[in-house]
């Protein structure tokens, strides 16, 4: 009984690692694997400059992910909001200091250039989790508890969309209504949002920047501008067209090798994957990044509090959220938004807090049988 | 197991005390109704969540299939439309394959140019246009941004990105101008076919040299030009050529695919190979097209021309005996065979085993005249008139003596491009029809434009030979369970200054399918292949060159719409196994 007791409320660094899922790991390894081939073929058969610092960046983001896996579960929780406000100041900060294409979305700290909209995403989840855990369960029913996550949601959302930067902050939206849903709001809620969202389009059209007009607008109908807004999506979609079943072989793609597919080794990356090594590269890809879905679902389900659970969900989501939006956009499903192919697509924010957040999903899985309380933290 | 039922089956007081902080286990003791409905809840839509995932996974691979494999994504109408709206802006005309995949296109550039007398300072503006592009001349520039002219040019051919980065210099003086630029989506897949251009977008090689002033066209529009070139099939021929000089080490090779109804070529490929986006910088070795350009000695191929004109000529029935055991020596040489025989063999055996004796004997009985004009008529002494900027002339013996009538039986002393060689071989194969070869669609089914040469009957004969050759002589290697291929090897000691050069061949391999009725010719030639396995005695034809052949018709059989044979094993015995094969032109028995 004793020894029971105390499982429950401290695990040793030992069992901690001891129940690290490797499986996972490796999975993790693989997906960015494919990240280092494909850079390295980006640069024209070339470690650099991209694919030896990537390397660097998944070494360094996967020492992190391991730290932040068996670092004490309510140490997460107790610092949710910290973490979360932390990313605000740091998103605050661009509106000063920051710099990048078209949209200010970089900030020199220390030498290092981050990006704080992709920490956002993870620590939305974070602060949503520790509220949702919160809260009594049939409070979650009252539309007044609501309007602080809410505030959560929307803050850093607009901040975002300011820089400006459409597709991060339509993912903040959409992880924010999922980690709502799971939460257990009711579903005519996301319902009347959504039709006030509908009404809305009129009002937010309005407002769109000029290329973001024409981003929508090439997209349903990309024949409008084919050497303007529509190129993108038209290579990419010949790149993807010219692999076939099983790709022109490593470092044998054209289309992407041209230089006519601009900022390949970031966005469009995953036409490079379609072009050399066919569907069955891609569908490789895919099965990895299921595989790693797969297992932030189950943390989730198997989860015995709120907090994991919301968390592990939210972090999930996220991930899915930009393997789909980044693969349906290189095949022109929705219209390009800049949201980068994770843990492949060359960048170091990205590959960090990606990282990051599979920690916490790992941290979740590896303290499933530790006690939390609710009142857990009030103390901050 | 869940978190609660596993608390329940623990009862105890130290539980007890955890219990109580315990949100679900609270949850359960205090409303365990309306709380357990919450825990219900936030785990079906857990699952929502996941069953959502699994749709969108399913969405985005079907997506994929559509795009990468069935191309069924709206490809070709946008294709369309991109080449009507650049019209204004691409003066020279796409080339675009049979089907009407674009292999040479133009891409909207930026040129640099510069305004000298606004540039403040010459040499530091080169230093940082040389820091932004790469093989940038940044002397040149600097002498050039300080000479007083108005105008003067910098760098052709920028990219988007090095356009907005050159901008965002801030550079006074600097300006773009509208450019254009060639592009070979398919990179060096089909480079000799293509050629490339230079840099005024001028073709320079290949089709681009060819139709240069309709590509160009006058008034700045130039017109398409649509190729018999499938680039799937190119492909497939580039890719299986590629392997096997690499395998045997070569120094080079060349293969063609040709439709034998009407000379249209539907692959061809030359290597070594360069890539025509970068053209200007490729060696001239690299640039050499052997399909054209180049003429060899094929060797034994030319048995086939050799036999043919006994048997049209009258001069030798399939199965008139002749001696091959004896060398013939002739002055000085001595001609013997690779593959002896002991035993008389009779004309079809000659062919099938390859006997350089026989063939001379063949070659002897019609006589040097007959010779001549039978391999002239075939359009061998010929330049083939070919859409190519390069193509070599043949060479033929200065005068033909007793000798030269001997050699050129079995394919030396006459030197042919593998484009007309591969025509020749077509017209014996085809019925007796010679087309012209051509790499641009024929308009129609192009038969007005054939000749006819031999008869039809010892066209018959001759592809029931190739087949034999394909079933129990030299060319085993090539055959497929698939399609029914006859054809001939060939191997060809390459000349030097000193006569023949033993250890370097020219081994090659002519094949046709259907056999028996053909519509494809797949010729692969192999330059000083090492041998299967480094042993140089399976540097032959039949070892290098025919299963490539066998490889590229199986893979592009089915492409070209040719139906494969369907096997239809009935086992009589176990010993004795016999195969009928049925397809679309008969039934044919071969036994094993």
């Amino acid at each position: 009984m004793e020894l029971s007791r105390s499982s429950r409320h401290h695990m040793s660094i030992m069992a901690r690692v001891a129940r690290i899922n490797w499986v996972v790991v490796l999975l993790l390894s693989l997906t960015a694997c494919v990240g280092f081939v494909l850079l390295y073929s980006a640069a024209g058969g070339n470690f650099d400059p991209w694919a030896t610092r990537q390397m660097t960046r998944f070494v360094m983001g996967l020492g992190l992910c391991l730290l932040v896996a068996t670092i004490d579960v309510r140490f997460w929780l107790r610092n949710a909001y910290i973490i979360y406000f932390a990313a605000m100041g740091l998103l605050g900060l661009i509106e000063l200091i920051g710099t990048g294409t078209g949209a200010q979305r970089w900030i020199q700290i220390a030498g290092v250039r981050i990006q704080p909209s992709e920490l956002m995403k993870i620590a939305v989840v974070l602060a949503l989790a520790r509220y949702f855990h919160k809260i009594q369960m049939e409070d979650v029913a009252k539309p007044l508890y609501l309007i602080m996550p809410v505030a959560l949601v929307f803050a850093p959302a607009l901040l975002v969309l300011k820089q400006p930067d459409l597709g991060t902050a339509m993912m903040l939206l959409l992880v924010g209504a999922a980690v709502f849903f799971v939460a257990g709001v009711r579903v005519w809620k996301f319902v009347a949002v959504g039709l006030g969202g509908l009404a809305a389009i009129p009002v937010v059209w309005a407002n769109l920047h000029g290329y973001q007009k024409l981003r929508v607008l090439t997209f349903l109908e990309p024949e409008r501008d084919p050497l303007g807004a529509g190129y993108h999506i038209l290579q990419s979609k010949i790149a993807l067209g010219a692999g076939g079943l099983t790709g022109k072989g490593f470092l044998q793609g054209t289309q992407s090798h041209l230089n006519f597919l601009p900022e390949q080794q970031t966005d469009f990356i995953f036409t490079i994957l379609a072009e050399e090594f066919g569907f069955v590269g891609a569908l490789f890809l895919l099965g990895c990044y299921a595989g790693l879905i797969l297992y932030g679902v189950t943390v989730a389900l198997r989860a015995r509090n709120q907090f994991g659970r919301v968390l592990a969900i939210g972090v999930t989501i996220n991930f899915f959220l930009y393997v789909f939006i980044n693969i349906a956009m290189v095949t022109g499903l929705i219209p390009v938004v800049g949201v980068p192919l994770p843990l492949v697509s060359y960048g170091g924010t990205v590959m960090l807090s990606l990282l990051f957040g599979f920690g916490l999903i790992m941290c979740i899985a590896i303290h499933r049988d530790v006690q939390i309380t609710r009142r857990e933290g009030d103390g901050l | 197991m869940t978190g609660p039922d596993r608390t329940k089956s623990r009862p105890g007081g130290a539980i007890r005390c955890i219990r109580e902080t315990d949100l679900r286990g609270a949850g359960r003791d205090r409303f365990a109704g309306p709380a357990k409905r919450a825990i219900e809840t936030g785990r079906n839509r857990a699952a929502i969540a996941a069953a959502v995932f699994a749709l969108g996974f399913l969405a985005v691979a079907g997506r994929l299939v559509d795009v990468a494999v069935s191309r069924a994504g709206g490809e070709p109408r946008q294709l369309a439309a991109s080449k009507e709206a650049a019209a204004p802006i691409s003066a020279r005309g796409n080339i675009v394959d049979r089907n009407g995949v674009v292999l040479a296109t133009n891409l909207k550039a930026a040129a640099l140019v510069a305004d000298p007398r606004r540039v403040i300072n010459a040499e530091s503006a080169a230093a940082r246009l040389a820091s932004l592009l790469p093989e940038f001349d940044q002397e040149e520039a600097a002498r050039r941004l300080a000479s007083d002219r108005h105008f003067v040019w910098l760098r052709r051919g920028l990219t988007p990105r090095q356009q907005m980065l050159v901008n965002r210099l801030g550079i006074p003086g600097l300006y773009f101008q509208q450019d254009e630029r060639r592009v070979y989506p398919h990179g060096r897949i089909a480079s000799h076919v293509l050629g490339h251009t230079g840099f005024d977008n001028q073709g320079l090689g290949g089709v681009e040299s060819f139709f240069d002033r309709r590509l160009s066209g006058v008034g700045g529009v130039g017109r398409d030009v649509t190729l018999s070139l499938d680039i799937r099939v190119q492909h497939i021929l580039h890719e299986e050529l590629m392997t096997a000089v690499a395998e045997q080490q070569a120094i080079g090779g060349s293969a063609l695919v040709m439709d034998v109804r009407n000379g249209e070529i539907l692959a061809m490929v030359s290597l070594p190979d360069f890539d025509p986006n970068q053209g200007a910088g490729s060696s001239e070795a690299a640039r050499f097209n052997r399909n054209s350009l180049g003429v060899y000695e094929m060797g034994s191929t030319f048995k086939i021309f050799t036999t043919a004109m006994a048997l049209e000529y009258g001069a030798a029935k399939l199965d008139d005996l002749y001696d091959v055991a004896r060398p013939i020596r002739v002055a000085r040489h001595t001609i013997n065979d690779l593959h002896g025989s002991g035993r008389p063999l009779t004309v079809s055996d000659i062919f099938v085993k390859s006997s350089n004796i026989g063939a001379v004997h063949l070659a002897m009985a019609v006589g040097t005249a007959g010779q001549r004009s039978f391999l002239g008529r075939l359009g061998l002494f010929d330049k083939p008139a070919i859409e190519l900027s390069e193509i070599g002339a043949p060479l033929q013996p200065a005068k033909w003596r007793e000798i030269n009538t001997m050699t050129v039986a079995f394919g030396h002393g006459v030197a042919v491009s593998p484009v007309q060689h591969a025509s020749a071989i077509a017209a014996v194969a085809n019925g007796g029809i010679l087309y012209p070869p051509t790499l641009v669609k024929r308009a129609g089914n192009g038969q007005a434009l054939g000749r006819r040469v031999i008869s039809p009957v010892t066209s018959a004969k001759m592809r029931e030979l190739m087949r034999r050759v394909v079933v129990k002589g030299t060319g085993r290697r090539a055959a497929v369970e698939e399609f029914e291929i006859g054809g001939k090897t060939g191997t060809a000691e390459k000349p030097s200054k000193r006569g023949y050069q033993r250890r370097k061949l020219l081994s090659s391999f002519v094949g046709l399918f259907p056999i028996y009725d053909p519509r494809y010719l797949v010729f692969v030639l192999i330059d000083e292949p090492k041998g299967v396995d480094g042993n140089s005695r399976r540097a032959t034809g039949g070892w290098v060159a025919a299963p490539v052949v066998g490889a590229v018709v199986r893979r592009s059989g089915l492409l070209l719409g040719v139906l494969p044979t369907v096997p239809v094993e009935e086992t009589v015995d176990e010993t004795e196994r016999p195969i009928i094969k049925v397809n679309a032109g008969g039934i044919a028995l071969a036994a094993r």
